[in-house]
């Protein structure tokens, strides 16, 4: 295609805080529907909270961790969770647990924890690069 | 192609600056060019004689006078924001570039980031 544009999410805010992550999940798929590509979907700061398998709202609710972690495995998009922002917040995968001798680990699928390293290797690799952020 | 990382909060009240300041550390560390501005509230981080032990906190000066050090090409400040808050010259952290047109700093940078 030739004006597809290959975009980075990058989300700062926490769901059930702030409507960072539903904007940025209603924008990831119009994205995709308008024919255009997602590198990979950053969460930072407040918004690695967005990767944790423990998060359980009422039944009426939208779980914005479990929409969020489908649409990445239906259209196979890679997520990085920013490893300093989860460990201060206690989002912590198997390797973190073992590292830290820490009592459990809950980050959801297919999140994966690594550096800003990664951030700014999407930063290369995009076209642009959208931040959602909470208000401040 | 420089990413400028704007902060505008102030150091201690949240984390957003310091999140800030690791996104800007981080490009620098993978040779990627990158510069800070600091707007309203945010020009706090600039001022010299911080002393945050009393509130457990690491020193926000110190965090970001390693800026040059790791090769963060320019920090840029609003001036009158400076001014508001009285960041003097002399208070001030050396090597800041004062502004009075944010518009000609964000035009000239083809990346521009809030932290949050």
């Amino acid at each position: 295609m030739p004006n597809s544009v290959v975009y980075t999410l990058v989300i700062t805010a926490a769901p059930w805080v702030s409507q960072a992550p539903q904007t940025a999940l209603m924008f990831a798929r119009e994205v995709l529907l308008a024919g255009h590509h997602i590198d990979r979907v950053f969460l930072y700061g407040e918004g690695v909270h967005l990767a944790s398998s423990l998060s359980t709202p009422p039944s009426d609710e939208v779980n914005w961790s479990k929409e969020w972690s489908q649409f990445l495995n239906q259209h196979k998009i890679p997520a990085t969770v920013c490893i300093a922002s989860a460990l201060r917040r206690g989002i912590i995968d198997e390797t973190e647990q073992s590292r830290y001798e820490l009592a459990a680990n809950n980050l959801r699928m297919p999140f994966e924890i690594a550096g800003l390293g990664e951030w700014v290797e999407s930063n290369l690799s995009s076209d642009r690069v959208i931040y959602f952020h909470g208000a401040s | 192609m420089t990413t400028l990382i704007i902060v505008d909060q102030p150091p201690y009240g949240s984390w957003a600056g310091r999140e800030a300041l690791d996104m800007v550390f981080s490009l620098a560390a993978f040779d990627q060019p990158s510069a800070l501005l600091f707007i309203g509230p945010g020009v706090n981080w600039l001022r010299t004689h911080q002393t945050p032990a009393e509130l457990g906190q690491k020193s926000a000066e110190k965090n970001l006078s390693a800026a040059s050090l790791f090769g963060v090409e320019s920090i840029f400040a609003d001036q009158s924001a400076c001014e508001q808050y009285r960041v003097t010259q002399e208070r001030m952290l050396p090597g800041v570039a004062l502004t009075s047109n944010i518009q000609k700093i964000l035009n000239a940078h083809n990346r521009v980031a809030f932290a949050g």
